[in-house]
């Protein structure tokens, strides 16, 4: 993932440099800037919109793990919510059945994950593009239909309750503790994600995305990374199925249906494929996307009216949005932000210089 | 001993035969030409010494029956290759495309990566360093973050022999490197390899249709047509073969 430095008069003077993350003195300190928001954010904001800020964290974790799968590795999957659906469940029989602690389950989610990641991933070996996704899709049934049947056997048809998890003697209720708690989570998820995609395994997944075949020929074992890649991102979205279960306080297969799938999926499209960050401005959208319409409606004369129809409308405006953004900016979110970047790194000039001209 | 045997390598699809019955040996640093007409099956034999298709016969690397090897494990022994349409990963820059290429010979483990342990980072740069040597040897310095699919093709195809020699081959398959190239990009390219050979010391099997350069640089042509070996010898006498000209090169 190395890049060219977006800085003039920075010039890099060691390899270790050209590894770096963070790459120039500006990019350092709006990253310390970032932080800083993120850090005084639930102080700030009401408990409403801290709830919303956590909601949008743990969605990340989920749309950054899709997208090593399918952003960078070309894995396409439906099973999402599958996987997060196995995690909520891993946490929650664990937990119900055992009286386990959190930092039992959230491995043994992780465990959970990663097999399935091998299952999920297996097909993966034979079948591309659509046909893998309906074989993860049926796994996604899979998972649902061993959640519904515990539920239902062990008589907690409306779906299990969890209790909160007790760190250092206190149970985590604090929407304020769980906002810090998401949001290392998240940081974390980031850091692995973009640690795995400037080694030699995103390099390879890179590859195998782009030609198979080629990847095959140059020494890279296409089968054993598919499937790292498949164990991984199903680590970590079993992990925040987990973490959405203690979040929650509460474990049903109805949360994990197939739209939640089809919204994941939405993100990183609407973020745009093939990005980090992208995964996470479409988490956020995605997220915060209903909030918005249901405000928007909310301006409109005659609110009282519309409150029957909001489930319908916000379906709706999902879809347009959706289209809107396969056929306008296909590069999704992380496209504009990058026109944005270009247009005031090449102030006053308009167009890049043509890459390559050679001599 | 030779570097590399090819022992009666048969393959077909179906009822096509595509080689039949191909046999060549290929000496240490040597630069061995790979000529014929189109559909005479050259590339095939170089996907049958790669192992992507599955060719009848023996095929022997140092010794070594890698008849039935994986193309990867092949890769590891260290045969490397370009390909006729350079098939560089577009939307990955020239670094990157190269250090892909090194992939065999980088061991990091993903869970290390995934932490970008001291020993991970060691590594990176240790091969990020041995990759800029590669892009100082092809010159493509000027190139080194741009997006391989931006590129020119003359450009795209020094960074597919650049991506091949990421891999420290000890034999290098050369799939047409001349093919759409400029006058001065030929130039090039025959210094490069010529570089290769003395400096590297490397063997090179060299698919070509530049009947020029073959004469120019060849140690030793082969001459393929509908998968039969027409001729083999040196330059001189091959160029020069009754059958040669009648199938490949013509009168002038």
């Amino acid at each position: 993932m190395s890049r060219l430095p977006r800085a003039s008069g920075h010039f890099r003077t060691s390899y270790a440099q050209d590894f770096r993350l963070i790459q120039t003195p500006l990019e350092r300190r709006w990253l310390a800037a970032l932080l800083v928001a993120l850090l005084t954010f639930p102080f700030i904001a009401s408990p409403f919109l801290t709830d919303l800020a956590s909601q949008a964290l743990l969605a990340m974790v989920g749309a950054m793990a899709l997208m090593l799968l399918t952003g960078f590795a070309g894995q396409v999957s439906l099973g999402h919510a599958g996987l997060l659906a196995a995690g909520a469940f891993t946490a929650g029989i664990l937990f119900r059945e055992t009286g386990a602690p959190f930092w039992m389950t959230l491995p043994a989610a992780a465990l959970v994950g990663a097999f399935l990641g091998v299952v999920f991933g297996l097909p993966s070996l034979r079948l591309r593009g659509l046909y893998l996704a309906v074989s993860t899709l049926a796994l996604h049934f899979l998972v649902a239909y061993v959640g519904g049947e515990y539920e239902s056997k062990r008589g907690f048809s409306t779906g299990i309750v969890i209790d909160p998890p007790v760190i250092a003697g206190k149970a985590v209720t604090d929407p304020r503790a769980w906002y810090f708690i998401l949001l290392t989570a998240a940081v974390l998820t980031l850091l692995v994600c973009l640690n795995l995609l400037r080694s030699r395994s995103g390099r390879a997944w890179a590859a195998i995305r782009a030609n198979e075949t080629v990847a095959e020929a140059l020494g890279i074992g296409v089968a054993a990374n598919k499937l790292l890649a498949f164990v991984i991102s199903s680590m970590l979205t079993s992990l925040a199925g987990a973490l959405f279960a203690y979040y929650r306080g509460f474990v049903s297969v109805e949360a994990f249906s197939l739209f939640l799938s089809i919204q994941y999926v939405a993100m990183i499209i609407i973020g745009g494929m093939g990005s980090v960050l992208g995964a996470i401005l479409g988490a956020v959208f995605v997220t915060l996307f209903p909030y918005l319409i249901e405000a928007v409606m909310q301006l409109l004369p005659g609110a009282g009216a519309y409150a029957g129809v909001m489930f319908a409308v916000n379906y709706a405006a999902f879809g347009v949005v959706m289209i809107l953004f396969l056929v306008l900016e296909p590069q999704g979110l992380v496209g504009i932000w990058r026109r944005v970047q270009t247009y005031f790194l090449l102030w006053p000039f308009k167009h890049k210089p043509v890459a390559g001209a050679r001599r | 001993m030779a570097e590399l045997e090819v022992e009666h390598l048969r393959l077909s699809f179906g009822g096509l035969t595509v080689l039949d019955g191909i046999s060549f040996t290929v000496e240490p640093a040597e630069l061995f030409v790979l000529i014929g007409p189109n559909g005479a099956g050259k590339t095939s034999v170089f996907n049958c010494i790669s192992g992507i298709y599955p060719g009848k016969g023996r095929i022997l690397f140092k010794g070594r029956d890698i008849t039935r090897w994986s193309p990867r494990a092949r890769a590891k022994l260290g045969i490397a290759r370009t390909f006729q349409h350079s098939e560089l990963f577009p939307h990955m820059n020239v670094l990157d495309n190269i250090m892909v290429g090194r992939h065999a010979r980088i061991d990091t483990r993903p869970w290390a990566e995934a932490l970008s342990t001291p020993g991970v980072r060691r590594a990176e740069i240790a091969h990020r360093a041995a990759i800029e040597r590669i892009i100082e040897f092809v010159e493509l310095e000027g190139v080194r973050y741009a997006d391989a699919g931006s590129l020119p093709f003359g450009t795209q195809k020094i960074v597919g022999l650049a991506r091949a020699l990421a891999l420290e081959p000890s034999l290098l398959l050369l799939d047409e490197p001349s093919a759409g190239l400029s006058r001065d990009e030929r130039d090039d390219l025959a210094r490069f390899i010529l570089r290769i050979k003395h400096e590297l010391k490397l063997p090179m099997i060299w698919i070509e249709h530049d009947m020029q350069m073959v004469a120019d640089l060849a140690d030793r042509i082969h001459v393929l047509d509908y998968g039969r070996t027409l001729a083999s010898g040196d330059p001189q006498s091959v160029l020069s073969n009754e059958a040669v000209i009648n199938a490949y090169l013509g009168k002038a």
